[in-house]
């Protein structure tokens, strides 16, 4: 443990590492401020970059991405109602009352302080259990790899989409992209068609950044999304608001409603930490829960100081939930950290349960930069507060082409080859496609990461022992297994009820 | 509708994987060998494709019979009113990579970001003027970076 910490603490506060997560941290905050720009996005086209640096620099300038990225959504949110990205939806409710009322400057401070505290309170959390999680991971066998990687693809597939069929639909298409090229134990070729492009297996980022990227691009070519981009910079434009933002004064007003905040925070850190369930879930049941718990829940909506603290609390602390599983069990909670683990494998590092025993100073690089960026994030957002307002204003017609040329470069920085541009052009396809039709893509992402992992888990333990029942009557194996059933048990029966409520309704 | 056939064309995804995965060459593995997984997954691939279908089936016939019916010249009218730019940078995205080849990097990036540009946005002057300026600094900044940082070779093509 307090090797870790010295290691993590060597590797990152040195002068170059310390302003490569700066940098990143800006770019987080940007892209979460311009409609049509994802954190998800921003962290794909950030990877061809850390290529040239080594793995923890790399990790870094992700993890600084991130950071940024959770609580670069709060200014539009406060200032104009709209949500930059979806983490912030929650934030709207308050924060934007709030601003209504004069108070814009309040506002921001405060979701800039709760954002900030409940970033270090997530931090406590990571460092305290990710450690003790990987040890309890060194004591599982294949059985119980292969289990817990089908107990987390049906929760992420539960909890994403608009239904369970939908969401495992997207499982297995993830996993079915993994399995072209080279079987990963016997190294057969397969499913490549004799296409040369194919031979070599489909990158993993080339699906990532094309599902991911690509298809948001698409999207916000259609009309109507063309349509509401120009009724939104119309109403922009009249914004111009004055506000001062007061740090001491505010921060004594997030520190007096430490329940709020530490509640708020160990909510989203608990969301984070599921496959899947991210800021975007988080920053919703946290202001939920703060309302039921509060004593004067009435307030709530009306612009209260608990609201704007819970909802920025609820995102931004997804952040250190979301690594948890990432660093102890290789296993990413959502598509961001799913590339900073494929950030690793570039540089030749194997996620898992190994990952903090074999790498210890990636492991602390991780969790200090984590530290580090939310720091970062508070400095930059008091004193750039003003500069990045004006960001907002990038027109859609540079936005696409250009972020299309990054994600070509960034797709053929990765192998140099260039037959992995029409995969891209593919994937960006499919991925709009599931998207129109609300297939969801984190399960199919993390299927392509976890497909070849469960599979090799899986031949090994038939390798080990041909009794399938195995994964039966191994107690940790069948809990996650019982685990899965119930989680798509659960989906069903709630939809189930929702429909039935619906029609209720109306007749 | 949309919907039903995503899931006939994953059941013929599933089916070629399933198909496929019988021709593999078998090493000395007794139980599991390198056709078995992919053919699990599209196993459970086809049975869950074909559960959307049905779904997704009886929704369309119970909200047929109530739906207003629509000229079908008119719906493709809309559908391609929606949709135009959506098609249109998809296929000048894929020229753009496919001359990438010939005419080489720079070029042809440059060409397309002023090209897919003006095809999103409006064609003011002063818009011109922006995206020619951007299209000019993002290429060239983007080349000279990724070829002396990371030593990246991108396609040069016929002109330099």
């Amino acid at each position: 443990m307090m090797d870790l910490f010295i290691l993590g603490i060597a590797e990152i506060f040195q002068w170059r590492i310390l302003l490569i997560i700066l940098v990143g941290v800006i770019v987080g905050i940007l892209a979460g401020l311009i409609p049509g720009f994802t954190v998800a996005m921003a962290i794909v086209l950030t990877l061809p970059l850390t290529f040239g640096m080594d793995p923890v620099s790399g990790v870094a300038a992700m993890v600084g991405v991130f950071v940024g990225g959770m609580s670069g959504g709060l200014i539009t949110a406060a200032l104009l109602g709209i949500p930059g990205t979806p983490s912030s939806i929650a934030t709207t409710f308050d924060a934007y009352p709030m601003a209504q009322k004069g108070e814009p400057g309040k506002a921001l401070s405060i979701g800039i302080w709760a954002s900030f505290l409940s970033s270090i309170i997530s931090f406590i959390l990571l460092v305290s259990i990710a450690p003790q999680i990987s040890k309890f991971a060194l004591m599982m066998g294949p059985w119980e790899m292969f289990s817990l990687i089908v107990v987390s693809l049906t929760i992420i597939a539960s909890v994403t989409g608009d239904s369970i069929i939908k969401g495992l639909i997207a499982g297995l298409f993830g996993i079915l992209i993994a399995t072209v090229g080279a079987d990963p134990i016997s190294g057969i070729s397969r499913f490549s068609f004799d296409l040369q492009t194919l031979r070599a297996g489909i990158p993993f980022l080339v699906v990532l950044i094309g599902m991911f990227a690509i298809s948001r691009l698409l999207v916000s070519l259609e009309r109507k999304e063309l349509d509401k981009d120009d009724a939104k910079r119309a109403e922009e434009k009249l914004k111009d608001v004055q506000f001062v933002l007061r740090p001491i004064h505010t921060m004594l007003i997030v520190l007096k409603k430490p329940w709020t905040l530490l509640g708020s925070s160990s909510i989203g850190a608990i969301i984070g930490a599921i496959p899947g369930a991210g800021g975007s879930i988080a920053n919703i049941v946290a202001y939920d829960q703060a309302k039921k718990w509060s004593k004067n829940p009435e307030k709530f909506g009306t612009g209260c100081e608990e609201g704007v603290i819970a909802s920025e609390a609820g995102n931004n602390s997804t952040v250190g939930g979301d690594l948890i599983p990432t660093v102890a069990l290789g296993i990413p909670g959502s598509a961001v950290t799913a590339v900073l683990l494929s950030a690793l494998m570039v540089h030749g590092i194997t996620p898992g349960p190994l990952l903090i025993v074999n790498e210890p100073n990636i492991v602390g690089g991780i969790f200090f930069a984590f530290l580090v960026a939310s720091f970062w994030m508070l400095i930059t957002q008091f004193l750039g507060m003003r500069y990045f307002m004006k960001v907002t204003q990038v027109p859609v017609q540079v936005l696409v082409p250009v972020i299309l040329v990054l994600c070509v470069i960034g797709t053929f920085v990765l192998n140099n080859r260039f037959t992995d541009l029409y995969i891209l052009i593919v994937m960006g396809f499919i991925g709009y496609l599931f998207t129109k039709y609300n297939f969801s893509l984190a399960p199919a992402i993390i299927g392509v990461i976890l497909g070849p992992i469960a599979e090799v888990n899986l031949r090994r333990a038939v390798m080990a022992d041909p009794e399938w029942t195995l994964f039966l009557t191994r107690p940790i194996s069948l809990t996650f297994l019982i685990l899965a059933v119930l989680s798509i048990v659960f989906t069903a029966w709630q939809n189930y009820r929702t429909n039935y409520r619906l029609k209720k309704n109306i007749s | 509708m949309g919907e039903i056939l995503i899931g006939v064309a994953l059941i013929a995804l599933g089916a070629v994987i399933y198909l496929q995965s019988n021709d593999f060459p078998a090493l000395n593995e007794v139980h599991l060998d390198a056709g078995s997984f992919p053919k699990l997954i599209a196993g459970l691939l086809i049975l869950l494709s074909l559960l959307l279908i049905i779904k997704q089936g009886l929704a369309l016939m119970k909200s047929q019979s109530t739906g207003e019916r629509q000229g079908a010249g008119e719906r493709v009218r809309d559908f391609y009113k929606e949709y135009k730019l959506v098609i249109l940078t998809l296929l000048v995205f894929f020229v753009y990579i496919f001359l990438m080849q010939f005419i080489g990097f720079v070029v042809s990036t440059i060409v397309f970001i002023i090209f897919t540009g003006l095809l999103v946005g409006s064609r003011a002057k002063k818009d011109i003027m922006v995206i020619t300026i951007v299209s000019v600094a993002v290429t060239l900044g983007t080349y000279f970076f990724f070829e002396n940082f990371l030593n990246v070779r991108f396609p040069s093509g016929i002109f330099f």
